[in-house]
Protein backbone atom coordinates (compact mmCIF):
# COMPACT_ATOMS: atom_id res chain seq x y z
CA UNK A 1 0.00 0.00 0.00
CA UNK A 2 2.83 2.38 0.95
CA UNK A 3 4.54 1.53 -2.29
CA UNK A 4 1.44 2.55 -4.25
CA UNK A 5 1.11 5.86 -2.38
CA UNK A 6 4.82 6.66 -2.81
CA UNK A 7 4.56 6.06 -6.55
CA UNK A 8 1.21 7.76 -6.99
CA UNK A 9 2.58 10.46 -9.37
CA UNK A 10 3.90 7.79 -11.74
CA UNK A 11 0.60 5.88 -11.62
CA UNK A 12 -1.29 9.10 -12.38
CA UNK A 13 0.94 9.85 -15.38
CA UNK A 14 0.20 6.34 -16.61
CA UNK A 15 -3.53 6.63 -16.01
CA UNK A 16 -3.63 9.94 -17.87
CA UNK A 17 -1.95 8.36 -20.92
CA UNK A 18 -4.36 5.41 -20.73
CA UNK A 19 -7.43 7.66 -20.64
CA UNK A 20 -6.05 9.93 -23.37
CA UNK A 21 -5.38 6.91 -25.57
CA UNK A 22 -8.92 5.63 -24.93
CA UNK A 23 -10.54 8.98 -25.80
CA UNK A 24 -8.43 9.56 -28.92
CA UNK A 25 -9.11 6.06 -30.25
CA UNK A 26 -12.82 6.30 -29.43
CA UNK A 27 -13.11 9.47 -31.54
CA UNK A 28 -11.13 7.98 -34.44
CA UNK A 29 -13.02 4.66 -34.21
CA UNK A 30 -16.32 6.52 -34.29
CA UNK A 31 -15.29 8.43 -37.41
CA UNK A 32 -14.21 5.23 -39.19
CA UNK A 33 -17.21 3.32 -37.86
CA UNK A 34 -19.83 5.85 -38.96
CA UNK A 35 -18.37 6.24 -42.46
CA UNK A 36 -17.77 2.53 -43.14
CA UNK A 37 -20.89 1.34 -41.32
CA UNK A 38 -23.05 3.71 -43.38
CA UNK A 39 -21.32 2.75 -46.64
CA UNK A 40 -22.09 -0.89 -45.83
CA UNK A 41 -25.82 -0.11 -45.82
CA UNK A 42 -25.79 1.46 -49.30
CA UNK A 43 -26.97 -0.55 -52.29
CA UNK A 44 -23.56 -0.68 -54.00
CA UNK A 45 -22.20 -4.24 -53.88
CA UNK A 46 -18.48 -3.40 -54.44
CA UNK A 47 -18.63 -0.90 -51.56
CA UNK A 48 -20.19 -3.48 -49.25
CA UNK A 49 -17.51 -6.01 -50.16
CA UNK A 50 -14.72 -3.49 -49.54
CA UNK A 51 -16.11 -2.59 -46.12
CA UNK A 52 -16.58 -6.28 -45.23
CA UNK A 53 -12.96 -6.91 -46.25
CA UNK A 54 -11.72 -4.13 -43.97
CA UNK A 55 -13.91 -5.23 -41.06
CA UNK A 56 -12.97 -8.91 -41.33
CA UNK A 57 -9.25 -8.18 -41.67
CA UNK A 58 -8.97 -6.04 -38.57
CA UNK A 59 -11.30 -8.20 -36.49
CA UNK A 60 -9.50 -11.43 -37.42
CA UNK A 61 -5.87 -10.38 -36.99
CA UNK A 62 -4.91 -10.33 -33.31
CA UNK A 63 -4.89 -6.70 -32.14
CA UNK A 64 -1.40 -7.14 -30.71
CA UNK A 65 -0.13 -8.17 -34.16
CA UNK A 66 -1.72 -5.10 -35.78
CA UNK A 67 -0.07 -2.80 -33.27
CA UNK A 68 3.33 -4.51 -33.57
CA UNK A 69 3.05 -4.44 -37.36
CA UNK A 70 2.42 -0.68 -37.34
CA UNK A 71 5.13 0.12 -34.80
CA UNK A 72 7.84 -2.14 -36.26
CA UNK A 73 6.69 -1.96 -39.89
CA UNK A 74 6.24 1.80 -40.32
CA UNK A 75 9.98 2.61 -40.43
CA UNK A 76 10.34 0.28 -43.45
CA UNK A 77 7.75 2.36 -45.29
CA UNK A 78 9.82 5.45 -44.53
CA UNK A 79 7.42 6.86 -41.91
CA UNK A 80 8.76 5.95 -38.47
CA UNK A 81 6.01 6.36 -35.86
CA UNK A 82 6.39 7.10 -32.15
CA UNK A 83 4.89 4.53 -29.75
CA UNK A 84 1.81 6.59 -28.85
CA UNK A 85 0.62 7.26 -32.43
CA UNK A 86 1.38 3.64 -33.39
CA UNK A 87 -0.86 2.29 -30.65
CA UNK A 88 -3.52 4.94 -31.30
CA UNK A 89 -3.56 4.02 -35.00
CA UNK A 90 -3.72 0.26 -34.36
CA UNK A 91 -6.50 0.60 -31.78
CA UNK A 92 -8.45 2.97 -34.04
CA UNK A 93 -8.27 0.64 -37.04
CA UNK A 94 -9.51 -2.22 -34.85
CA UNK A 95 -12.11 -0.08 -33.08
CA UNK A 96 -13.25 1.30 -36.42
CA UNK A 97 -13.86 -2.23 -37.73
CA UNK A 98 -15.98 -3.07 -34.69
CA UNK A 99 -17.64 0.35 -34.78
CA UNK A 100 -18.60 -0.19 -38.43
CA UNK A 101 -20.33 -3.45 -37.52
CA UNK A 102 -22.25 -1.72 -34.73
CA UNK A 103 -23.29 1.26 -36.91
CA UNK A 104 -24.34 -1.07 -39.72
CA UNK A 105 -26.49 -3.12 -37.33
CA UNK A 106 -27.95 0.10 -35.88
CA UNK A 107 -28.93 1.48 -39.29
CA UNK A 108 -30.38 -1.87 -40.33
CA UNK A 109 -32.48 -1.89 -37.14
CA UNK A 110 -34.53 1.04 -38.49
CA UNK A 111 -37.61 -0.41 -40.24
CA UNK A 112 -37.14 -0.44 -44.03
CA UNK A 113 -40.42 1.37 -44.65
CA UNK A 114 -38.98 4.59 -43.26
CA UNK A 115 -36.17 5.27 -45.77
CA UNK A 116 -38.50 4.10 -48.54
CA UNK A 117 -41.19 6.55 -47.43
CA UNK A 118 -38.59 9.32 -47.19
CA UNK A 119 -37.41 8.53 -50.70
CA UNK A 120 -41.02 8.71 -51.92
CA UNK A 121 -41.34 12.13 -50.27
CA UNK A 122 -38.39 13.32 -52.34
CA UNK A 123 -35.54 13.29 -49.76
CA UNK A 124 -32.15 12.43 -51.20
CA UNK A 125 -29.77 9.85 -49.72
CA UNK A 126 -27.81 12.36 -47.63
CA UNK A 127 -30.98 13.71 -46.06
CA UNK A 128 -32.28 10.21 -45.38
CA UNK A 129 -29.13 9.33 -43.41
CA UNK A 130 -28.89 12.67 -41.62
CA UNK A 131 -32.56 13.09 -40.72
CA UNK A 132 -33.92 9.55 -40.44
CA UNK A 133 -31.39 6.75 -40.13
CA UNK A 134 -28.59 8.21 -37.97
CA UNK A 135 -30.77 9.74 -35.23
CA UNK A 136 -32.61 6.45 -34.70
CA UNK A 137 -29.50 4.30 -35.08
CA UNK A 138 -27.82 6.43 -32.41
CA UNK A 139 -30.29 5.23 -29.76
CA UNK A 140 -30.05 1.62 -30.90
CA UNK A 141 -26.26 1.47 -30.75
CA UNK A 142 -25.70 3.21 -27.39
CA UNK A 143 -25.37 0.01 -25.30
CA UNK A 144 -23.10 -1.71 -27.82
CA UNK A 145 -21.05 1.46 -28.18
CA UNK A 146 -20.46 1.78 -24.46
CA UNK A 147 -19.37 -1.86 -24.52
CA UNK A 148 -16.87 -1.06 -27.28
CA UNK A 149 -15.52 1.84 -25.22
CA UNK A 150 -14.89 -0.57 -22.33
CA UNK A 151 -12.96 -2.87 -24.69
CA UNK A 152 -10.95 0.02 -26.18
CA UNK A 153 -10.10 1.18 -22.67
CA UNK A 154 -8.87 -2.32 -21.75
CA UNK A 155 -6.92 -2.69 -24.99
CA UNK A 156 -4.89 0.48 -24.37
CA UNK A 157 -2.80 -1.74 -22.07
CA UNK A 158 -1.14 -3.06 -25.25
CA UNK A 159 0.67 0.28 -25.37
CA UNK A 160 2.95 -1.05 -22.62
CA UNK A 161 4.49 -3.49 -25.12
CA UNK A 162 5.76 -0.85 -27.54
CA UNK A 163 6.88 1.64 -24.90
CA UNK A 164 3.94 3.93 -24.13
CA UNK A 165 4.03 4.81 -20.43
CA UNK A 166 0.37 4.05 -19.85
CA UNK A 167 -1.08 2.55 -16.68
CA UNK A 168 0.25 -1.02 -17.06
CA UNK A 169 3.73 0.23 -18.01
CA UNK A 170 3.66 2.57 -14.99
CA UNK A 171 3.05 -0.50 -12.83
CA UNK A 172 5.97 -2.27 -14.50
CA UNK A 173 8.23 0.72 -13.85
CA UNK A 174 7.28 0.83 -10.16
CA UNK A 175 8.15 -2.87 -9.87
CA UNK A 176 11.53 -2.36 -11.57
CA UNK A 177 12.30 0.68 -9.45
CA UNK A 178 11.50 -1.15 -6.19
CA UNK A 179 13.55 -4.16 -7.24
CA UNK A 180 16.60 -2.01 -8.00
CA UNK A 181 16.32 0.48 -5.15
CA UNK A 182 14.74 -1.54 -2.33
CA UNK A 183 15.69 -5.08 -3.32
CA UNK A 184 12.09 -6.29 -3.12
CA UNK A 185 9.86 -7.71 -5.83
CA UNK A 186 6.34 -6.31 -5.37
CA UNK A 187 5.00 -7.73 -8.70
CA UNK A 188 2.07 -9.43 -6.96
CA UNK A 189 0.80 -6.34 -5.12
CA UNK A 190 1.42 -3.90 -7.97
CA UNK A 191 -0.19 -5.98 -10.72
CA UNK A 192 -3.10 -6.77 -8.38
CA UNK A 193 -3.55 -3.02 -7.88
CA UNK A 194 -3.33 -2.42 -11.64
CA UNK A 195 -5.98 -5.12 -12.22
CA UNK A 196 -8.31 -3.54 -9.67
CA UNK A 197 -8.05 -0.06 -11.22
CA UNK A 198 -8.80 -1.42 -14.69
CA UNK A 199 -11.69 -3.38 -13.21
CA UNK A 200 -13.26 -0.37 -11.49
CA UNK A 201 -13.23 1.79 -14.63
CA UNK A 202 -14.18 -0.93 -17.11
CA UNK A 203 -16.98 -2.39 -14.98
CA UNK A 204 -18.55 1.06 -14.54
CA UNK A 205 -18.68 1.30 -18.33
CA UNK A 206 -20.14 -2.22 -18.60
CA UNK A 207 -22.73 -1.35 -15.96
CA UNK A 208 -23.66 1.81 -17.89
CA UNK A 209 -23.98 -0.28 -21.05
CA UNK A 210 -26.39 -2.71 -19.35
CA UNK A 211 -28.41 0.15 -17.81
CA UNK A 212 -28.77 1.79 -21.23
CA UNK A 213 -29.86 -1.52 -22.74
CA UNK A 214 -32.52 -2.01 -20.04
CA UNK A 215 -33.75 1.56 -20.19
CA UNK A 216 -34.06 1.53 -23.99
CA UNK A 217 -35.88 -1.82 -23.81
CA UNK A 218 -38.27 -0.40 -21.21
CA UNK A 219 -38.86 2.64 -23.40
CA UNK A 220 -40.29 0.31 -26.02
CA UNK A 221 -37.18 0.27 -28.21
CA UNK A 222 -37.24 -3.10 -29.91
CA UNK A 223 -34.21 -2.88 -32.13
CA UNK A 224 -31.26 -2.51 -29.80
CA UNK A 225 -27.86 -3.71 -30.93
CA UNK A 226 -26.91 -6.04 -28.08
CA UNK A 227 -23.76 -5.10 -26.20
CA UNK A 228 -22.39 -8.63 -26.36
CA UNK A 229 -22.46 -8.52 -30.16
CA UNK A 230 -20.45 -5.33 -30.05
CA UNK A 231 -16.95 -6.47 -30.69
CA UNK A 232 -14.72 -9.38 -31.35
CA UNK A 233 -12.13 -9.49 -28.61
CA UNK B 1 13.37 -3.31 -49.96
CA UNK B 2 11.79 -6.19 -51.83
CA UNK B 3 10.09 -9.35 -50.73
CA UNK B 4 12.65 -12.15 -50.35
CA UNK B 5 11.24 -15.67 -50.65
CA UNK B 6 14.58 -17.33 -49.86
CA UNK B 7 14.71 -15.45 -46.56
CA UNK B 8 11.22 -16.63 -45.74
CA UNK B 9 12.06 -20.25 -46.55
CA UNK B 10 15.15 -20.13 -44.35
CA UNK B 11 13.03 -19.38 -41.30
CA UNK B 12 10.08 -21.54 -42.25
CA UNK B 13 11.00 -24.36 -39.83
CA UNK B 14 11.14 -22.02 -36.82
CA UNK B 15 7.90 -20.33 -37.91
CA UNK B 16 6.25 -23.74 -38.11
CA UNK B 17 7.53 -24.56 -34.62
CA UNK B 18 5.99 -21.28 -33.49
CA UNK B 19 2.70 -22.16 -35.13
CA UNK B 20 2.78 -25.57 -33.42
CA UNK B 21 3.21 -23.83 -30.06
CA UNK B 22 0.32 -21.47 -30.88
CA UNK B 23 -1.90 -24.44 -31.69
CA UNK B 24 -0.74 -26.36 -28.60
CA UNK B 25 -1.32 -23.51 -26.15
CA UNK B 26 -4.69 -22.58 -27.64
CA UNK B 27 -5.79 -26.21 -27.87
CA UNK B 28 -5.15 -26.93 -24.20
CA UNK B 29 -6.68 -23.60 -23.14
CA UNK B 30 -9.78 -24.21 -25.28
CA UNK B 31 -10.41 -27.66 -23.77
CA UNK B 32 -9.87 -26.48 -20.18
CA UNK B 33 -11.95 -23.33 -20.65
CA UNK B 34 -14.91 -25.31 -21.97
CA UNK B 35 -14.67 -27.46 -18.84
CA UNK B 36 -14.64 -24.29 -16.71
CA UNK B 37 -17.62 -23.00 -18.68
CA UNK B 38 -19.73 -26.15 -18.21
CA UNK B 39 -19.01 -26.47 -14.50
CA UNK B 40 -19.35 -22.72 -13.85
CA UNK B 41 -22.65 -22.42 -15.69
CA UNK B 42 -24.11 -25.41 -13.81
CA UNK B 43 -23.10 -23.89 -10.48
CA UNK B 44 -24.71 -20.59 -11.52
CA UNK B 45 -27.94 -22.18 -12.72
CA UNK B 46 -28.23 -24.54 -9.73
CA UNK B 47 -27.70 -21.47 -7.49
CA UNK B 48 -25.16 -23.24 -5.27
CA UNK B 49 -24.70 -20.79 -2.37
CA UNK B 50 -21.30 -19.00 -2.10
CA UNK B 51 -19.86 -20.84 -5.13
CA UNK B 52 -22.45 -19.23 -7.37
CA UNK B 53 -21.52 -15.73 -6.18
CA UNK B 54 -17.84 -16.55 -6.61
CA UNK B 55 -18.47 -17.53 -10.24
CA UNK B 56 -20.30 -14.23 -10.86
CA UNK B 57 -17.37 -12.30 -9.37
CA UNK B 58 -14.86 -14.34 -11.42
CA UNK B 59 -16.73 -13.74 -14.69
CA UNK B 60 -17.14 -10.00 -14.06
CA UNK B 61 -13.52 -9.57 -13.01
CA UNK B 62 -12.07 -11.38 -16.04
CA UNK B 63 -14.34 -9.62 -18.51
CA UNK B 64 -13.51 -6.19 -17.13
CA UNK B 65 -9.72 -6.45 -16.93
CA UNK B 66 -7.26 -6.59 -19.84
CA UNK B 67 -5.95 -10.05 -20.72
CA UNK B 68 -2.43 -8.62 -20.92
CA UNK B 69 -2.55 -7.50 -17.27
CA UNK B 70 -3.99 -10.88 -16.24
CA UNK B 71 -1.08 -12.55 -18.02
CA UNK B 72 1.50 -10.32 -16.28
CA UNK B 73 -0.19 -10.98 -12.94
CA UNK B 74 -0.04 -14.75 -13.45
CA UNK B 75 3.53 -14.80 -14.75
CA UNK B 76 5.20 -12.11 -12.59
CA UNK B 77 2.82 -11.96 -9.61
CA UNK B 78 1.84 -15.51 -8.71
CA UNK B 79 5.39 -16.67 -7.81
CA UNK B 80 4.96 -14.49 -4.68
CA UNK B 81 2.29 -16.99 -3.59
CA UNK B 82 4.69 -19.87 -4.25
CA UNK B 83 3.07 -20.72 -7.58
CA UNK B 84 5.84 -20.55 -10.17
CA UNK B 85 4.79 -21.72 -13.62
CA UNK B 86 6.84 -22.00 -16.80
CA UNK B 87 6.34 -19.44 -19.58
CA UNK B 88 4.15 -21.85 -21.52
CA UNK B 89 1.94 -22.85 -18.59
CA UNK B 90 1.57 -19.28 -17.36
CA UNK B 91 0.24 -18.47 -20.81
CA UNK B 92 -2.08 -21.48 -20.89
CA UNK B 93 -3.42 -20.68 -17.40
CA UNK B 94 -4.13 -17.04 -18.33
CA UNK B 95 -5.83 -17.99 -21.59
CA UNK B 96 -7.89 -20.64 -19.76
CA UNK B 97 -9.02 -18.25 -17.02
CA UNK B 98 -9.85 -15.59 -19.61
CA UNK B 99 -11.78 -17.85 -21.98
CA UNK B 100 -13.40 -19.77 -19.11
CA UNK B 101 -15.25 -16.63 -18.02
CA UNK B 102 -16.68 -16.16 -21.52
CA UNK B 103 -17.59 -19.85 -21.77
CA UNK B 104 -19.51 -19.68 -18.46
CA UNK B 105 -21.63 -16.92 -19.99
CA UNK B 106 -22.03 -18.80 -23.28
CA UNK B 107 -23.25 -22.01 -21.61
CA UNK B 108 -25.41 -20.05 -19.17
CA UNK B 109 -27.00 -18.26 -22.12
CA UNK B 110 -27.77 -21.65 -23.64
CA UNK B 111 -29.29 -22.92 -20.37
CA UNK B 112 -31.39 -19.76 -20.06
CA UNK B 113 -32.78 -20.30 -23.57
CA UNK B 114 -34.35 -23.65 -22.59
CA UNK B 115 -38.13 -23.45 -22.29
CA UNK B 116 -39.14 -23.52 -18.60
CA UNK B 117 -41.65 -26.27 -19.38
CA UNK B 118 -38.80 -28.71 -20.01
CA UNK B 119 -37.34 -28.11 -16.58
CA UNK B 120 -40.74 -28.51 -14.95
CA UNK B 121 -41.33 -31.71 -16.92
CA UNK B 122 -37.96 -33.06 -15.77
CA UNK B 123 -38.89 -32.24 -12.16
CA UNK B 124 -42.27 -33.90 -12.56
CA UNK B 125 -40.58 -37.05 -13.87
CA UNK B 126 -38.51 -37.16 -10.71
CA UNK B 127 -35.13 -35.96 -12.02
CA UNK B 128 -33.12 -34.00 -9.48
CA UNK B 129 -31.18 -30.84 -10.32
CA UNK B 130 -27.98 -32.70 -11.24
CA UNK B 131 -29.82 -35.22 -13.40
CA UNK B 132 -31.76 -32.44 -15.13
CA UNK B 133 -28.54 -30.58 -15.98
CA UNK B 134 -26.71 -33.70 -17.17
CA UNK B 135 -29.52 -35.32 -19.17
CA UNK B 136 -31.64 -32.40 -20.35
CA UNK B 137 -30.09 -28.99 -19.70
CA UNK B 138 -26.49 -29.26 -20.84
CA UNK B 139 -27.08 -31.20 -24.09
CA UNK B 140 -29.64 -28.59 -25.15
CA UNK B 141 -27.63 -25.64 -23.81
CA UNK B 142 -24.49 -26.68 -25.66
CA UNK B 143 -26.49 -26.99 -28.85
CA UNK B 144 -27.92 -23.49 -28.48
CA UNK B 145 -24.69 -21.96 -27.19
CA UNK B 146 -22.33 -23.71 -29.60
CA UNK B 147 -21.86 -20.82 -32.06
CA UNK B 148 -20.88 -18.38 -29.31
CA UNK B 149 -18.74 -21.04 -27.62
CA UNK B 150 -16.85 -21.60 -30.87
CA UNK B 151 -16.43 -17.86 -31.36
CA UNK B 152 -14.75 -17.76 -27.96
CA UNK B 153 -12.48 -20.61 -29.11
CA UNK B 154 -11.50 -18.57 -32.19
CA UNK B 155 -10.72 -15.65 -29.86
CA UNK B 156 -8.45 -17.92 -27.81
CA UNK B 157 -6.35 -18.67 -30.91
CA UNK B 158 -6.13 -14.96 -31.77
CA UNK B 159 -5.32 -14.01 -28.19
CA UNK B 160 -2.63 -16.66 -27.86
CA UNK B 161 -0.54 -13.98 -29.62
CA UNK B 162 -0.44 -12.20 -26.22
CA UNK B 163 1.85 -14.99 -25.01
CA UNK B 164 4.68 -13.41 -27.01
CA UNK B 165 4.54 -10.54 -24.48
CA UNK B 166 6.10 -12.73 -21.76
CA UNK B 167 8.49 -14.38 -24.22
CA UNK B 168 6.72 -17.53 -25.34
CA UNK B 169 8.09 -18.41 -28.78
CA UNK B 170 4.73 -18.89 -30.49
CA UNK B 171 4.01 -17.66 -34.02
CA UNK B 172 3.92 -13.93 -33.19
CA UNK B 173 6.95 -14.20 -30.91
CA UNK B 174 9.07 -15.96 -33.54
CA UNK B 175 8.06 -13.53 -36.29
CA UNK B 176 8.76 -10.34 -34.34
CA UNK B 177 12.06 -11.69 -33.00
CA UNK B 178 13.18 -12.03 -36.62
CA UNK B 179 11.93 -8.54 -37.48
CA UNK B 180 13.87 -7.12 -34.54
CA UNK B 181 17.12 -8.90 -35.36
CA UNK B 182 17.21 -8.92 -39.18
CA UNK B 183 15.89 -5.44 -40.00
CA UNK B 184 13.38 -6.90 -42.47
CA UNK B 185 9.66 -6.62 -41.86
CA UNK B 186 7.52 -7.49 -44.87
CA UNK B 187 8.19 -11.23 -45.06
CA UNK B 188 7.34 -11.91 -41.44
CA UNK B 189 4.32 -9.59 -41.45
CA UNK B 190 3.02 -11.43 -44.51
CA UNK B 191 3.43 -14.75 -42.68
CA UNK B 192 1.50 -13.46 -39.66
CA UNK B 193 -1.25 -12.03 -41.84
CA UNK B 194 -1.58 -15.25 -43.82
CA UNK B 195 -1.23 -17.48 -40.74
CA UNK B 196 -3.85 -15.85 -38.52
CA UNK B 197 -6.28 -15.00 -41.33
CA UNK B 198 -6.27 -18.57 -42.64
CA UNK B 199 -6.76 -20.15 -39.21
CA UNK B 200 -9.44 -17.68 -38.08
CA UNK B 201 -11.31 -17.53 -41.39
CA UNK B 202 -11.45 -21.31 -41.81
CA UNK B 203 -12.68 -21.72 -38.24
CA UNK B 204 -15.29 -18.98 -38.70
CA UNK B 205 -16.48 -20.71 -41.86
CA UNK B 206 -16.74 -23.96 -39.90
CA UNK B 207 -18.77 -22.16 -37.21
CA UNK B 208 -21.21 -20.83 -39.83
CA UNK B 209 -21.54 -24.28 -41.41
CA UNK B 210 -22.23 -25.84 -38.03
CA UNK B 211 -24.75 -23.13 -37.19
CA UNK B 212 -26.51 -23.94 -40.45
CA UNK B 213 -26.51 -27.67 -39.68
CA UNK B 214 -27.79 -27.16 -36.14
CA UNK B 215 -30.63 -25.01 -37.42
CA UNK B 216 -31.70 -27.69 -39.89
CA UNK B 217 -34.42 -29.34 -37.74
CA UNK B 218 -36.03 -25.95 -37.12
CA UNK B 219 -36.11 -24.79 -40.74
CA UNK B 220 -39.15 -25.06 -42.87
Amino acid sequence: MNLILENLPLFLIGLRATLLLAVVTLIASTAIGVVLGSLATLKSRPLRILVALYVETFRDIPLIVTIFAIFFGAPYLGVPLEPFPSVALGLSLWGGANGAEIVRAGINSVPHGQPEAARALGLHTGQIYLLILWPQALRAVLPAYTGLLALLFQSTSLGALVGVTEFLKAGGLVIERSTVMLGINPAFQIYAFVLVVYFVISSSLSLLSRRLERRLARGGERNIVAARDAASV
Amino acid sequence: MEFDIAYLLRYLPSLLRGLALTVQASGIAILLSILVGLVGACIRVARVPVLSQLIVAYVEFIRNTPLLVQLFFVFFGLPALGLTLSLFWSGVLSLTLWAGAFQVENVRGGLAAIAPGLKEAARALGLNQAQYLRLVGLPLAVRVGLPSMLNTCVSVIKNSAYLSAIGVQELTGVAFDRIASDFRAFEMLAVLLAGYLSVVLSLSAAVRLLEHRLQAPFRR
